[in-house]
């Protein structure tokens, strides 16, 4: 989108994609997980890396909506780090799993990161977004070269918007594991590698490609 | 960064903006100003379209600050974001679109005068003139209450006594810390009044 003569090489970046993998990994069983992830990535020699984000995902829709108007509705999720409260807030955009290539090693999806100041949420909500739900997700973080592995845990919010932890509640007995790159565009190559990656984690964990949408059928 | 204050030059009738324009750059550079580069604010409106009330997006950006986005609603509400930002507004195009013919900014030469910065721009809506406007930013405080005297006296000695007191935007905020999105504000405000003056000169067809 070309809006105004202004920094032309900050405005035309290419487009970024996300190639992801997901598996789950039972509360008990986690630690061994994390070891074997600490020795096969980046960094092996510190300690781990921790992360608690609150992510809010707010939807923008039309009042009236029929089945077609409900497929356009936009969702942002926001993120901000709970224990990192300098750190800017971030609105992730994540588009929907390119349909492509069965052959595919991984789900890929358009991705967006925009960090913003921290007065985003009022302002999402001023320009006619709604809260959908918000959560808490804490856990680990691993990194690989341009690989980022997760090893989380997502917690439900009793009272939404209140992130202190006495209002946690965890939404399973399982860590979620996340393989993801964001790349830009047409690098398929990428697919492969983190493809090769799984591999080593099996069988502890089986990282797969899911469509989210046949998760609602 | 520091507090900033800008301000609409008129150009008198029968006189060319450019002319005007000149004129000022001269005094400036008499006063000892040195040309530093150039600079350019720019402004585009997006309107939501088939929400129930209908709102106004302003998306503004500034050379001064170039990996920035300020998202303006009309309540004044400010988001300041990575110019990705527009990234993300070309996935909203169901429900806000820009403006035809909205896009005005401000665009001139930078100079510098010991710790102030002096921006004298023309104005431009689609493309054809519409007056000047003039930032003078003092760099060492972010207390506007604390330099307006200072400021008020380079303002008044360039552009007279349409400085003689401070921006009605930054009125009211003379004791907080001042931020890049106050300026982008006092923009806001400049541009919105020229883009009325410039509907009601021709009204539509």
């Amino acid at each position: 989108m070309e809006t105004t003569s202004l920094a032309p090489s900050l405005k035309n970046i290419a487009p970024q994609q996300e190639y992801l993998l997901q598996a789950s990994i039972l509360d008990a069983n986690r630690d061994v997980l994390l070891h074997r992830l600490r020795g096969l990535c980046d960094n092996a020699e510190s300690n781990f890396e921790t992360f608690a984000d609150y992510e809010a995902v707010y939807v923008l829709s039309f009042l009236e909506s029929s089945a077609v108007q409900q497929s356009q509705a936009v969702s942002f999720r926001v993120r901000h780090a709970l224990d990192d409260p300098e750190a800017p807030d971030h609105i992730r955009y994540i588009g929907q799993a390119e349909l492509g290539d069965r052959a595919r090693p991984t789900l890929v999806r358009a991705c967006l990161d925009v960090a913003c100041s921290s007065n985003v949420r009022e302002f999402l909500q001023e320009m006619g977004f709604k809260l959908d739900y918000d959560c808490v997700m804490k856990g680990y973080f691993f990194h690989k070269g341009r690989m980022k592995v997760t090893v989380y845990k997502i917690f439900r919010l009793l009272q939404p918007g209140k992130t202190d932890s006495s209002n946690w509640e965890p939404l399973s007995m399982s860590h979620l594991v996340e393989l993801s790159v964001v790349a830009p565009l047409g690098q398929e190559q990428i697919g492969e590698d983190m493809k090769n990656f799984a591999e080593q984690l099996k069988p502890l964990v089986v990282l797969e490609k899911f469509d989210h949408r046949r998760l609602h059928n | 960064m520091g507090v900033s204050c800008v301000y609409m030059y008129p150009v008198p009738e029968g006189r060319s903006g450019a002319h005007v324009v000149e004129v000022l750059q001269k005094q400036v550079e008499t006063i000892g100003g040195v040309k530093m580069g150039s600079f350019v604010v720019d402004c585009e409106s997006y309107l939501s379209i088939m929400l129930s009330v209908s709102k106004t997006l302003q998306i503004l950006h500034n050379t001064e600050y170039p990996a920035s986005c300020f998202a303006v609603l009309d309540s004044g509400a400010t988001l300041v974001a990575d110019t990705l930002f527009n990234g993300l507004l070309s996935h909203l195009k169901a429900y806000y679109q820009a403006r035809k013919g909205s896009k005005i900014e401000s665009k001139g030469n930078r100079y510098q005068l010991a710790d102030f910065v002096i921006k004298i721009g023309s104005v431009t809506l689609s493309g054809s003139f519409k007056g000047i406007l003039v930032e003078v930013e003092y760099c060492p405080s972010v207390i506007a209450s604390e330099c307006w005297n200072l400021m008020k006296e380079l303002l008044q000695s360039l552009i007279g006594n349409i400085a003689e007191s401070p921006p009605p935007s930054l009125k009211m905020k003379m004791d907080e810390i001042y931020t890049p999105a106050m300026t982008m504000l006092q923009y806001l405000e400049h541009f919105n009044n020229f883009r009325k003056a410039a509907a009601v000169s021709q009204p539509p067809r």
